[in-house]
């Protein structure tokens, strides 16, 4: 289950993925002179996964659960849900095709890597513009970077980030630049981590008044949409850029249809879905398995008003499930370690709470391709096993409520989570594993809190879910650099000599086959040392949405998380509304009259 | 005015509405005290071999105790099933065979409607508990809570209330500004701090909001006192040297008894209110604690289902209404109106 995403957590899981590395970079390209014998791509003849179908004009309208407190994208209160509709409005460098993975340009027309292995060419799209119709130069990157550095954007993850990470930006042409990373890593991971999303240098004044300064300012962008219209506290709107530069682009043509996207906020999520129902808003997600086996029922469904669709993904998979404490000198114990995860019924909790829509979560890292190790299994549900394992380590004594005892310690342990979500599965989870004569303990606790707590180390068993990268990501979560030491995101304070040095020897490694090699490898002696037992997870994205919206013939993408996202560069605006299906089904709603109910599988990447 | 207690009794016993309340919530009390003997998952007897067990009265007995394979707490409704045609042994089991927290799955997906043939007379919730079950035990901890919750406020108010009209002077000022100031501290917002910190016990949040509602009854114990305290009773006692204590516990306690009897009820249905509200918004005591602030949030999240939003709302409105005619005779009983006359 991918629900817990607490911004927080994303930054410092972001904030521990690479080595520090200085060495000034400039001193590469002296005198700002590309280097000769460059081979340069420009992927443009992969297929493309729009429809040539679509139509523009309309208004999709959406629901937001809370109004942001800020429009910036980055400094103090910019880490918030809403942030993303913003930055999808940028449109990056190059991206990774959502089918077949190779790379392909966006807002720059060709690439090439240098032979230090760290190092990427990019020459921009000369048609490039800003919302306000000035170009957009290789000086907008180089102000990105000195943004990012400043001070004054109060933003320390992004000073550390683009000051060790991203070591520069170097400036060749006006459209032609270089970005230089800390560490060589495999050519298309360079994109993905060593990436800057240019900033209207012509727009920005940057001193100690730029956060206040550009709190509700609304800054020039580069994608399809901007914010037109903004109703502090109720809603805000994106309009269609009437002349897009990159209307007719390769892999952007033929999306991003509709004239006007409306966000508008309804912060209690049942009452949204009434809103949806009454025909108020126009797509609405039902990942949750109440909302799409309970609540999305009716005569609107009936009548094919509304129609549904489950979307089968392979996406990166959230690692989510119980991380053990290996500071808990009970969970030391490698015998209750495994017999917890013995005593968790999670067959029950996805038949029942989540309706056998979900699965079981193999292991960490899943859904990586062929970075993921598919031959670990994760240790069945088995009572009798538990309890030999449990008496085999000395748990023989049980007090009046069938809880196990050794001298004066109990076998009891706090589950901590931080979304009520979770509550049910926990509750059940509990439930069932008494009957070994472990105590689990439902402890909830605010989302923030509950952050601390854990990145503090000071939980038993905590219950959480991380973000997903490009690449599995060992040294924050498994090294013993990370153990023992709070805010960091080694939670479980596994301390494993082999397993530190196979870490070191992934993270050194530039030779992809190695890299995968190794990560196999890390992965099955961690699922060995039972210190994370993992919970689910879903294969598909699903939705409800009226009848006038269309999809592609294909739906979506291979990586497509959501079915009608509106402005993400790799899936997002695949839809069009066809107004005459609107005009009619609005007219027949007055009638009475219906539609064919349909419910759409799709199960092509399955 | 008079002090025999017994008449104010013997009116309230007269006040129908008011003394069958008292009879009906008495009887509601007793029933969820003994809880575990009427709705519980463990057999109240079990005869196994020649030997009488009872489980609910004993340590935790392990299927293997009466010849199952498993060596974890029977599954006594299992048991009864198994043990149908067997002539020998035999389970009895409570009326509710379930507990507050354990979830039934064996029906179909949660929350299942009221059924009799499963014994779910309520039906389940969302995760397959009984709903009866966690009813009875969420008043249980309910009417516990307001109760002591009284009793903390109480001790607390009437003492510095008494206090404040008693003694007068700097203390009593001292106080007045303590108490405008500290009422005026948003109660709310505390606890959502506070449990926001903390993960909210039983007793830890009776301590919160004790902190925040004593003051109430200074206010009126003050005025009764003050009033008390220059009638020539108490000159009398202070002439003959009592203290002061003596003073506020024999004399002017026994004296305004009427002010805090009235408000006995009134606070035990705010007690009961306050913590059915901080629970429906979750920042009340931990999960899996039955209650009803919990039930209700669960109803109003799945009005499709609703016998969840029903059941709770109705036993809500029953307990504050049966609570609400008591006060309303306590206070026709203690009327002073009855016994003075005007000419």
């Amino acid at each position: 289950m991918k629900t817990l995403k607490i911004s927080l957590v994303l930054i410092y899981l972001l904030s521990l993925s690479g080595i520090s590395f200085s060495e000034l970079a400039s001193d590469k390209f002296a005198n700002n002179k590309l280097p000769g014998n460059l081979i340069w791509q420009t992927n443009i003849d992969s297929a493309e996964w729009s429809s040539k179908d679509a139509v523009t004009g309309g208004i999709m309208r959406y629901s937001i659960s809370s109004f942001p407190p800020t429009l910036r994208t980055v400094g103090p209160d910019s880490n918030n849900a809403f942030r993303s509709y913003l930055l999808d409005n940028q449109i990056p460098l190059v991206d990774i095709h959502p089918n077949t993975d190779v790379v392909i340009p966006l807002l720059a027309t060709h690439w090439a890597y240098d032979k230090d292995g760290r190092t990427v060419h990019y020459k921009i799209n000369p048609l490039a513009k800003w919302s306000d119709g000035t170009p957009v130069t290789a000086d907008d990157f180089l102000f990105a970077l000195e943004l990012n550095r400043s001070k004054h954007i109060v933003a320390p993850w992004y000073n550390k980030h683009y000051s060790e990470q991203v070591l520069d930006v170097i400036k060749h042409d006006s459209h032609t630049i270089s970005i230089v990373g800390a560490t060589p890593k495999p050519k298309k991971d360079l994109h993905v981590f060593y990436s800057i999303l240019p900033r209207a240098k012509h727009f920005h004044q940057l001193n100690s008044d730029w956060i206040t300064h550009y709190n509700w300012e609304i800054e020039p962008n580069t994608g399809p949409y901007q914010v037109s219209k903004v109703k502090k506290g109720k809603s805000i709107t994106f309009t269609r850029k009437k002349d897009w530069w990159a209307t007719e682009l390769p892999y952007l043509r033929n999306r991003f249809n509709v004239d006007t996207v409306i966000l508008k906020v309804v912060r209690d999520p049942n009452t949204a879905f009434k809103y949806f129902k009454r025909g108020e808003l126009d797509a609405f997600n039902l990942t949750l398995p109440k909302l799409w086996h309970d609540k999305a029922k009716g005569p609107m469904f009936d009548k094919g008003f509304i129609h549904k669709i489950t979307y089968h993904n392979q996406i990166e998979q959230s690692a989510a499930g119980l991380f053990l404490n290996l500071d808990n000198e009970l969970l030391a114990d490698i015998r209750v370690r495994k017999a917890i995860a013995s005593s968790l019924n999670f067959k029950q909790v996805i038949d029942v709470i989540l309706r056998g829509d979900y699965q079981r979560l193999p292991t960490f890292h899943t859904g990586y391709g062929s970075y993921s190790n598919t031959s670990i299994q994760p240790i069945e549900f088995d009572l009798n096993n538990a309890i030999q394992l449990l008496q085999q380590a000395g748990w023989l004594q049980k007090d009046s409520h069938g809880i196990r005892s050794k001298g004066n310690q109990r076998l009891s342990f706090k589950i901590s989570y931080g979304n009520k979500l979770y509550e049910p599965q926990v509750l059940l989870l509990a439930e069932e594993a008494k009957k070994s004569g472990i105590e689990l303990i439902p402890y909830y606790l605010e989302a923030t809190s509950f952050y601390k707590n854990v990145i503090e180390k000071k939980h038993d068993i905590a219950w959480l879910g991380w973000s997903t990268g490009l690449r599995p990501a060992y040294w924050q979560h498994f090294h013993s650099d990370n153990a023992n030491k709070p805010q960091t995101n080694n939670i479980t304070n596994l301390n494993n000599k082999a397993i530190d040095e196979l870490i070191n020897k992934y993270r050194k490694g530039t030779e992809e086959s190695l890299r995968i090699k190794l990560a196999h490898e890390i992965e099955k002696s961690i699922a060995e040392q039972v210190v994370f037992i993992p919970s689910t997870m879903k294969s598909f994205t699903r939705a409800a949405y009226w009848r006038w919206l269309q999809l592609p013939e294909a739906h979506a993408t291979k990586s497509s998380s959501q079915l009608f996202d509106p402005f993400n560069s790799r899936f997002g605006g695949l839809f069009w509304i066809n107004g005459k299906i609107k005009f009619d089904s609005l007219a027949s709603q007055k009638t009475g009259v219906g539609f064919k109910a349909t419910t759409i599988t799709n199960t092509q990447h399955q | 005015m008079s002090l025999d207690s017994t008449k104010p009794w013997q009116r309230f016993k007269s006040l129908k509405r008011g003394y069958y309340s008292l009879l009906l919530l008495l009887t509601l009390i007793a029933i969820s005290l003994s809880a575990e003997l009427i709705f519980n998952s463990k057999a109240l007897v079990v005869y196994y071999n020649g030997d009488y067990h009872f489980p609910v009265f004993s340590d935790v007995k392990e299927g293997t105790d009466f010849g199952l394979d498993y060596q974890y707490e029977t599954n006594y409704r299992q048991l009864k099933k198994t043990w149908l045609n067997d002539p020998e042994n035999f389970v009895l089991l409570p009326l509710v065979p379930y507990n507050a927290t354990e979830t039934d799955l064996s029906h179909s997906y949660p929350p299942t409607a009221p059924n009799v043939n499963h014994q779910h007379y309520l039906g389940t919730d969302t995760i397959g508990r009984d709903i009866l079950v966690r009813l009875v035990y969420g008043f249980r901890i309910a009417i516990l809570f307001a109760l002591t919750l009284l009793l903390v406020e109480y001790i607390v108010g009437v003492l510095v209330g008494s206090l404040m009209g008693f003694l007068g002077g700097r203390f009593d000022l001292l106080f007045q500004r303590l108490i405008e100031i500290w009422s005026n501290i948003p109660f709310l917002y505390i606890v959502m701090i506070m449990s926001s910190l903390i993960t909210p016990g039983f007793w830890s949040l009776v301590m919160i909001m004790a902190l925040f509602g004593w003051m109430n009854m200074t206010w009126y114990m003050r005025t009764a006192s003050y009033r008390e305290s220059s009638r020539d009773y108490i000159k009398a006692a202070k002439a003959m040297g009592a203290s002061n204590f003596r003073i506020i516990y024999k004399h002017i306690i026994p004296n305004t008894v009427s002010t805090i009897v009235t408000f006995i009820p009134f606070s035990v249905a705010a007690g009961i209110s306050a913590l059915t509200a901080l629970d429906f918004l979750s920042f009340g005591l931990p999960a899996p604690t039955p209650s009803w602030g919990e039930l209700l949030k669960q109803g109003v999240d799945n009005l499709e289902y609703p016998w969840i939003i029903i059941s709770v709302v109705t036993s809500l409105s029953i307990v504050l209404l049966l609570v609400t005619f008591i006060g309303e005779a306590i206070r026709e009983a203690f009327d002073p109106k009855h016994e003075v006359y005007y000419e």
